[in-house]
């Protein structure tokens, strides 16, 4: 049994319309996802705007309505989270994409990273004070500043409150909703090389969310890819790092900037090659509706949406 | 290290009071009109302790229609009532009708329409049509029945009847404010780290709209003194054995008083609005200090 496993997925959002507003159609912003994730892992997920990558994430903590799909966390089913209980809340935290919203405005950092303490756990005033400083030392931040309020800070140091506030109850889960993307680049790494820190600190199991395919190589064992709700293709990261099976992904992988200004020309060509095969073959790896085809094994980590044989 | 506090101290951007302060200190009127206000409030507040309301509306038919002298600084009514402590009184009550339905309303339509908003969907449409039902009762009508009907008519039932019509114009705004609120991301957090609905309504939404409320029941206290004025003018207020501006005002109504006393008439005329205009200007300079692009402080 996987740590989380996500059976056929599926979030649509009723399109409202006519007189009376009854729903017209649906928007299948998740349509038939399943994964695995093994503890002290962490896998990512990828994809363009709109693939329904966050939204993936979102229904597995339950920030958005499931509507039809399984999720088993440690054997245990929470796909519907009113009857699904508080330990699972516990174990399963979030952080979020805008470190700029995501932070109550007018609460200072102490009442913002010991929420989820008060919800939880039965502190004084003073050990919880002396866990929101412990907390504020593990994220690299003074542990002095817990008077301020969010807007005294960087984004950067905004997004490591998040994440003190997300660790805080020491989850076994962290869906990290493009956790870098707000960020500059100078602070992302600062950010990610962090959370790969308390990942073995803390023995933590991440799902990473995010569109930026340096940060996912650099931070993920295996990875999804998705396109329009579903997934285009599944593997290890070498799997489709080097050995991209659907036109989706290689495409995806050829954009990845090469930073050897020698081989400029070269990847060009390349990427104008692949470009050409995409746009040539889109209707193989597609069905008539644009949408990938049911997943396909084709070596043990390896999986790929090709349309059946024959 | 007492240099390094100083530094730290400027670089702290200023909290809500320093800014609300600063706006009222640089806007002269809004200064100038809170001042009178807190003045007249503890006058009026203070001299009517002292003051007993049941011997100043006793008739003296000694003493009708006295001219403002010695004994009467503001001479009396057609009943030998003094108006001075009439319209101590009067202020008085006027004040504390105000405030109390101001308050009674803020409440009512701050939990109303943040629960409708907050929860959206099925909840916010059922709250909203029973709001909608609130907002087409004819308030006249109905106040004038309850005036007929309500044998003792004191300020909590008078402000009772008032709030009953008066939540709904808060409720939606507050409202509005919360649907847009509830989608920002730290509402979503405060799901994920368990959270209750309620908890985070009133202690992460409501503080983000504080500013909103302030400021809209600070110009509402103002409306509430004129609409309480305007019910009493009409008969439809206290009677005169509970003075209030309102009814002060309406001797106005017999026109002899109008023509020839003006004093019993002018006093609270003025009075109603000096106060409704210092409570506006003072709303005002809180509606700027709410709004970064509006401020002058």
């Amino acid at each position: 049994m996987a740590f989380l496993d996500v059976e056929n997925l599926k979030v649509h959002f009723p399109i409202k319309g006519g007189i009376f507003g009854r729903t017209v159609d649906h928007v299948r912003a998740v349509d038939g996802v399943s994964l695995s994730l093994e503890k002290g892992t962490t896998y990512g997920l990828v994809g363009e705007s709109g693939s329904g990558k966050t939204t993936t994430g979102r229904a597995i903590i339950g920030l958005n309505n499931i509507t039809s799909g399984k999720v088993t966390f440690e054997g245990k089913d929470i796909t519907n989270l009113r009857r699904a209980r508080a330990d699972f809340r516990k174990d399963v935290q979030m952080i979020f994409q805008d470190p700029y919203s995501s932070l109550n405005p007018k609460k200072r950092v102490i009442d913002i990273v010991a929420e989820p303490l008060r919800n939880y756990e039965n502190l004084s005033k003073k050990e919880e004070r002396k866990r929101v400083q412990e907390l504020m030392e593990l994220v690299g931040l003074s542990p002095e500043s817990i008077l301020k309020y969010p807007h005294e800070f960087s984004g950067g140091q905004r997004q490591r409150i998040g994440i003190a506030r997300a660790i805080a109850l020491k989850p076994k889960l962290i869906i990290a909703d493009e956790p870098v993307s707000a960020l500059d680049v100078s602070v992302q790494a600062q950010v990610l090389n962090f959370m790969q820190d308390i990942q073995k600190e803390l023995d933590l199991t991440y799902l990473f969310i995010g569109h930026d395919l340096g940060v996912i190589k650099h931070m993920c064992d295996k990875i999804g890819i998705m396109y329009k709700g579903r997934y285009v293709e599944e593997g290890t990261a070498s799997d489709i790092f080097d050995d991209p099976q659907h036109i989706y992904t290689k495409r995806l992988v050829a954009a990845i900037p090469d930073i050897d200004p020698k081989k400029r020309d070269e990847q060009r060509q390349f990427r104008q090659e692949v470009k050409a095969e995409y746009e040539q073959s889109y209707n193989d790896y597609f069905d008539d509706e644009g949408l990938a085809y049911p997943l396909q094994s084709i070596s043990d980590t390896h999986k790929v949406a090709l349309p059946e044989k024959g | 290290m007492e240099n390094k506090n100083e530094i730290e101290q400027v670089e702290k951007s200023p909290s809500g009071f320093s800014i609300i302060w600063r706006e009222i200190v640089r806007d002269k009127l809004a200064l100038v009109s809170l001042i009178f206000l807190i003045l007249i409030t503890v006058f009026v507040y203070g001299v009517s302790i002292i003051l007993d309301q049941d011997e100043i509306v006793t008739v003296d038919l000694f003493s009708i229609h006295e001219p403002p002298g010695e004994e009467f600084w503001l001479g009396t009514d057609y009943g030998g009532r003094d108006i001075f402590g009439q319209l101590i009184i009067g202020t008085r009550n006027s004040l504390s009708i105000g405030i109390l339905v101001t308050l009674m309303t803020g409440i009512i339509g701050v939990v109303f329409g943040l629960v409708s908003g907050y929860f959206g969907g099925h909840i916010d449409n059922i709250m909203m049509r029973i709001l909608d039902f609130f907002l087409i009762l004819p308030f006249l009508m109905i106040v004038i029945v309850f005036v007929a009907i309500v044998p003792k008519y004191s300020i909590w039932t008078f402000s009772l009847i008032m709030t009953a019509f008066l939540w709904m114009g808060i409720a939606r705004l507050i409202r509005s404010k919360a649907l847009q609120e509830k989608e920002l991301d730290y509402v979503q957090a405060s799901k994920t780290l368990g959270s209750s609905n309620f908890k985070i309504m009133f202690t992460q939404v409501l503080p983000n709209i504080t500013s909103l409320i302030i400021v809209t029941m600070t110009l509402n206290l103002a409306a509430n003194i004129g609409l309480e004025s305007g019910l009493s003018f009409l008969g439809f207020g206290f009677p005169e054995s509970t003075p209030s501006l309102g009814t002060l005002l309406s001797y106005a109504r017999n026109p002899q008083t109008l023509e020839y006393r003006w004093w019993i008439w002018v006093p609270a005329s003025v009075l109603i609005l000096l106060l409704m205009l210092s409570i506006r200007n003072v709303g005002e300079a809180l509606k700027r200090a709410t709004d970064a692009r509006q401020r002058r402080g």
